[in-house]
């Protein structure tokens, strides 16, 4: 791992079996994610942008090492390695139980808040729920954490006792992020925590992270489809179509003077809030997203590249420096 | 946000299914009834007793309903054993003396043989003093009844807790582990469910001799399939939610995530099929008892009496009281089932009112 990373992702690839027939046999897969690389660095925030299914909540979940339990059969290869204070470990070598130890480190911050909180425990008995394993606090300890939390993520300590029901969206994703900071964890990974969320509460609830973030000098993968919230929050972009990362760079580069021919796509689809750009170019992509099952040969956006030559079918293209820590996966494009 | 909101008090989904069960007034006063009167069922022996409650005899106190008294104790004649307290009561009176017996409410007791005080031959019809006549063997009716209550109602909630504990315990080890544990575990489950229960029970019981023991774990091993089907599902169902992946993910061991967080979600089907279930083992008890393969004689039983009914069909009290206190029982858990089904519905009309 270089000094500068907390978090290193490596080679990974996860295939998701598809089954079939009288007696289940894997007929086929789905490789949501395809090789590929990522390095966060401490204290950073990694946007991670694409449409859906392009296997960025996959990263996420494969990184805090839950996908095997939603999806059993699933097939993780590669390296997640992550700094502790006693080194550097890869998580994906670890079992269940070794894994549990690492757990306090890195937290996630669930999609769905209404599915994410446990409807019959009360707000106090949600947020105490990670000390309890991580931490040998006493009872008065453990709530007295927890209203303090509640008080960081602007709720107030005499909610501890109120059952998630009585909370709106927004207050219950604010809930979730303090349960995720209750053990002090040096990653925090964002599975899309704003996009169930309506607007006005979104930019309460990004402003929150943004002040926690350098609060507590958390790092965050922040995984969303959401360009303008992302290019909001996040220190470096990157952006996958089909399980692969196809341009990665500074937050403000990304956003504004993309590379890589599907991120010019992706972007010029962001509706501006200035009806005098109405005119602005917007790049139409031909048809649909490939089937994950059966992906092109060669580069895997080639089907829809408005700039596709007859070569793209034969070689696999690797991210590629651009200019200044501004990678794409295209050799036909430059900044 | 206001004080005034700051001080509603918080209530957890249980409560509030709770409140909502105490709105339906039919299904709520059966409840109280039917908790009310198995409550009281445990303390029969100070209502419905040959024993007396109390006794003064030479300035002595005696306490029969506890204790053991022979009729020497009280100089009795021509009485065996225990001594006879309603026959007691008549001789102090008779006698004049500072003696007296305190009696309980219904002077009779369940398995008391009454051959040598009826003047007809048994069953008798109903009279004042057995409001609901005697049986083949003497014995009076009513105080039957209401022991057969007792031991009906405690014995199915004994078999339905242990057919729980096993469907519950089965069901979310399939539900949460899945795979070939699921695979196999239903399998089994299938072919288990087909062994026919009737024919097991007579085999059963033509070896063994049936007590209350045996018959609770025939029940229990006959009874636990069905809870693990819906428990299965629920498992399934939650286990994909996020707050499961939560607890995951911040380190909560599997059977915490069993305990804890599923188990309290999972446990809809369990508490809307409890009072249904309840139904069906003082059903099974009944029937049991009815073919003669129940609890061992002389228990007081409401499917021995109607036994007893079908084969003295003009005697008609004999099977009217038992059915008619089956069916009290069974149409008030049933009123309480219909209650808590409702309670439990997300969905405000939908009980036809």
């Amino acid at each position: 791992m270089k000094p500068e990373n907390i978090l290193e992702i490596k080679n990974l690839v996860v295939k998701f079996p598809v089954s079939g027939g009288l007696f289940l046999k894997k007929v086929a897969e789905v490789k949501a994610v395809d090789d590929v690389n990522l390095e966060i660095k401490k204290g950073e925030t990694m946007g991670l942008v694409g449409e859906s299914g392009c296997g960025k909540s996959t990263i996420g979940k494969t990184v805090i090492n839950i996908l095997k339990f939603s999806a059993p059969g699933v097939e993780i290869s590669g390296e997640v390695w992550i700094r502790t204070d006693e080194g550097e470990v890869n998580l994906l070598r670890l079992n269940n139980n070794e894994m549990r130890k690492y757990r306090g480190l890195i937290q996630m911050i669930f999609q769905d808040p209404y599915s994410s909180l446990n409807s019959r425990l009360s707000v106090g008995q949600i947020i105490e729920e990670p000390l309890l394993y991580h931490t040998k606090m006493s009872k008065n300890e453990r709530m007295d954490r927890v209203a303090w939390l509640l008080e960081k993520v602007g709720l107030q300590a005499e909610q501890s006792k109120r059952y998630p029901h009585e909370f709106s969206g927004g207050q219950r994703q604010r809930i979730g992020i303090a349960r995720a900071l209750a053990t002090n964890p040096k990653i925090i990974i964002a599975d899309e925590p704003v996009s169930a969320l309506d607007v006005s509460i979104q930019a309460q609830v990004i402003n929150l992270l943004q002040e926690l973030q350098s609060e507590f000098d958390l790092t965050l993968l922040f995984v969303a489809h959401d360009l303008s919230v992302v290019e909001h929050i996040s220190s470096r972009i990157s952006v996958m179509y089909l399980g692969k990362i196809v341009e990665l760079g500074p937050g403000e580069k990304v956003y504004h003077h993309p590379i890589h021919p599907y991120s010019r796509a992706l972007l010029s689809a962001v509706p501006l809030p200035n009806p005098k750009l109405k005119n602005k170019e917007r790049i139409i992509l031909k048809g649909d997203v490939p089937s994950p099952m059966n992906k092109p040969s060669g580069c895997v956006f080639r089907t829809r590249c408005p700039i596709a030559k007859p070569e793209c079918a034969d070689f696999i293209p690797v991210l590629e420096l651009k200019t200044v820590e501004h990678f794409a996966a295209c050799p036909y494009v430059s900044a | 946000m206001s004080d005034k909101a700051e001080k509603k008090v918080s209530t957890s989904i249980f409560k509030k299914r709770w409140k909502k069960f105490k709105t339906i007034k039919r299904g709520y006063y059966s409840f109280l009834i039917i908790v009310f009167f198995f409550i009281l069922s445990f303390f029969l022996p100070f209502f419905v007793n040959r024993d007396a409650l109390i006794v003064k005899y030479d300035g002595e106190y005696y306490f029969p309903v506890v204790k053991f008294y022979s009729a020497e104790t009280f100089k009795q004649q021509g009485v065996q054993g225990e001594a006879n307290y309603r026959l007691l009561k008549q001789q102090f009176k008779e006698a004049d003396s500072d003696n007296w017996v305190l009696m309980p409410l219904y002077p009779f007791g369940p398995n008391e043989n009454l051959l040598d005080e009826l003047t007809e031959i048994p069953p008798t019809p109903p009279n004042s003093e057995h409001i609901f006549g005697t049986d083949d063997r003497g014995r009076d009716v009513f105080a039957r009844l209401v022991y057969g209550f007792n031991i009906g109602l405690s014995f199915s909630l004994v078999v339905s807790f242990f057919s729980y504990l096993v469907g519950i315990s089965i069901g979310s080890m399939l539900g949460f582990f899945g795979g070939k544990i699921d695979i196999f575990g239903q399998r089994f489950i299938e072919i288990w469910s087909t062994l026919p229960f009737l024919f097991v029970m007579i085999i059963l019981s033509s070896i063994l001799n049936p007590n209350f023991l045996l018959l609770t774990i025939v029940l229990t091993l006959f009874g636990w399939m069905n809870m693990t089907y819906y428990i299965r599902g629920e498992f399934y169902r939650e286990k994909a939610r996020d707050y499961v992946s939560a607890a995951i993910s911040m380190g909560a061991k599997s059977s915490t995530i069993i305990f804890k967080h599923i188990l309290p979600n999972a446990l809809t089907p369990v508490i809307t099929f409890l009072p249904f279930i309840i139904v069906a083992n003082i059903f099974s008890l009944i029937a049991l008892d009815y073919l003669g393969f129940g609890l061992p004689p002389p228990t007081p039983s409401w499917g021995q009496l109607m036994n007893q009914g079908m084969q003295n069909i003009e005697k008609w009290w004999l099977i009217a009281t038992p059915l008619l206190a089956m069916f009290l029982t069974l149409l008030s858990i049933t009123f309480i089932g219909e209650a808590i089904r409702e309670a439990f519905d997300p969905k405000v009309y939908s009980r036809l009112r």
